[in-house]
């Protein structure tokens, strides 16, 4: 692919194009500065999804290991991403934007299930990095070589113990994200993320943006109404205090599989790590004992507070998700 | 031999020649045929109901062509729906399938009896408080859908995968 093709594509997305050159000098030939630091890392941001790419990443955390070919098209307005996972049983993962379609084998059938999300590899960072400026450092390592490419290591290190911290391995000529491992404090890998191979695409066709039917399966739609949109109820609880730089990005009441009521979900983000802090209400005469447990790199915590069953979990330190249980509180 | 047979099925033999007998039958293939043909024609000659000449092989070859049923698909049944199986069993099915229905349905009140009703909120609690080491499914799961980390697009944890429809 040319550097003009590839100038034509990112110049036309205006997000983009305050960006300038697309030339990524290894930081190594010159003292880089904290700006410049922060600079390859959203510039690794905007590439991961405004660049045209084909490749195979291998996905890793705790004992689970899954490859997945991945071919992403920005066609100037649109992103489209099609993720075949490889290992195991068939999966799917279509995405157009920020809306996924995921097609999920359960025995004979073929679970559809829609979706929203934006932090699918490599696009793992968002690209407005505020919040994630406030709770972490960035500073630049060595360069290494993964997937057949020079790529240079940025460590992303938690300002406090609330959050795992992040290495991130850019490509040198591309910008574009090539490796991604989240550490915690004793500096064991919790996720690993890493290309093995990958192309970019010279094309704007969408001929390849379709799942692989199997013909001999049913494919039906996952039960509706999972989520009941936050009908503004007034609710007797607030939450006070939330752990340094974690903030509140989304509230719903939802069905909870095995749970014949409905429950309150509340979703915090610090700008890289979500926690979910469910409430719900607990019958009585049930005894509940306090419960902490880390499961690979999710953390999950219950209490019952005040005659209610308060449950967090998050891809975060057991600290935060029990900092943010006990900044319920509810009103008498 | 076959006189003695006779006698020895109308119970007109001594005892020590009777275990005599029944020993030496043991290693002479025509004594042994002998034996059934008369217990046969005794039984034809009392008017007896008997089992036909290769009842064993024929009931092998019936069970064949038996539909295999497997046990483990009882899982998927629901309790309402035995009555409703009841009602679809044909009239005619053999012995074979019948037995196999039997257990298939014996197994599913088992199953109906111990598995809990919609008050199961206090169970999860109980489950959290036994399992110390392993995360609850539902919540995980409810957690991924709405706010997944870029891991949980491709992996899903143990449970959520085991938790077929």
């Amino acid at each position: 692919m040319s550097r003009f093709v590839l100038a034509r594509i990112l110049a036309s997305s205006a997000s983009i194009a305050v960006l300038g050159i697309i030339s990524f000098p290894s930081l190594n030939a010159y003292a880089a500065t904290d700006e410049d630091v922060w600079n390859v890392l959203q510039k690794a941001a905007v590439a991961a999804r405004a660049l045209s790419y084909q490749g195979i990443f291998v996905c890793q955390t705790g004992q689970q290991t899954k490859s997945v070919q991945i071919t992403h098209l920005f066609n100037g307005k649109n992103e489209f991403a099609r993720n075949v996972i490889l290992d195991g049983s068939p999966r799917e993962v279509l995405s157009q934007g920020g809306d996924l379609v995921i097609y999920n084998q359960r025995n004979e059938k073929i679970i559809i299930e829609k979706r929203r999300g934006q932090n699918m590899f490599p696009a793992v960072l968002p690209v407005n990095l505020d919040a994630v400026k406030e709770s972490y450092s960035l500073r630049s390592g060595t360069v290494e070589r993964v997937a057949g490419r020079q790529s240079q290591i940025l460590i992303l290190e938690p300002r406090d113990g609330l959050r795992y911290s992040y290495k991130f391995w850019i490509d040198n000529e591309y910008g574009l994200l090539l490796k991604s491992v989240m550490l915690n404090n004793r500096n064991e890998i919790m996720e690993s993320i890493a290309f093995n191979q990958l192309a970019l695409l010279n094309t704007v066709e969408l001929d390849w943006f379709q799942p692989k039917i199997d013909h001999k399966k049913n494919y039906v739609m996952e039960d509706e109404q999972v989520v009941i949109a936050d009908d503004g109820t007034p609710v007797d609880w607030v939450i006070k205090e939330l752990p340094a730089g974690y903030r509140k990005v989304g509230q719903m009441i939802r069905k909870v599989q095995g749970k014949p009521y409905p429950v309150t979900h509340v979703v915090f983000s610090d700008g890289l790590a979500s926690v979910s802090l469910f409430i719900e209400p607990i019958p009585k005469g049930v005894k509940s004992k306090v419960l902490l447990s880390t499961m690979g790199n999710t953390s999950f915590y219950a209490n019952v507070n005040s005659g209610r069953l308060v449950t967090v979990v998050g891809e975060v330190p057991e600290a935060t998700i029990v900092q943010i249980a006990n900044a319920v509180v509810f009103r008498k | 031999m076959t006189e003695q047979i006779s006698a020895l099925i109308d119970d007109e033999v001594a005892m020590e020649d009777a275990v005599r007998m029944i020993a030496a039958m043991q290693f002479s293939k025509q004594a042994a045929e002998t034996w059934s043909q008369y217990h046969l024609i005794g039984d034809a000659m009392r008017g007896a109901t008997t089992f036909s000449p290769n009842f064993k092989q024929d009931l092998m070859h019936k069970l064949e062509l038996e539909p295999t049923v497997l046990a483990p698909n009882a899982t998927q049944v629901k309790s309402s729906r035995v009555a409703e199986l009841k009602d679809k069993l044909p009239a005619t099915w053999s012995i074979a399938a019948s037995f196999a229905a039997l257990m298939l349905v014996g197994w599913m009140a088992l199953h109906v009896q111990t598995q809990p009703g919609n008050e199961i909120a206090p169970i999860e609690v109980a489950k959290v408080e036994t399992t110390e080491q392993s995360i609850p499914a539902e919540y995980l799961m409810a957690h991924q859908a709405s706010a997944p980390s870029a891991s949980s697009y491709y992996i899903q944890s143990v449970s959520y995968s085991e938790s077929s429809r």
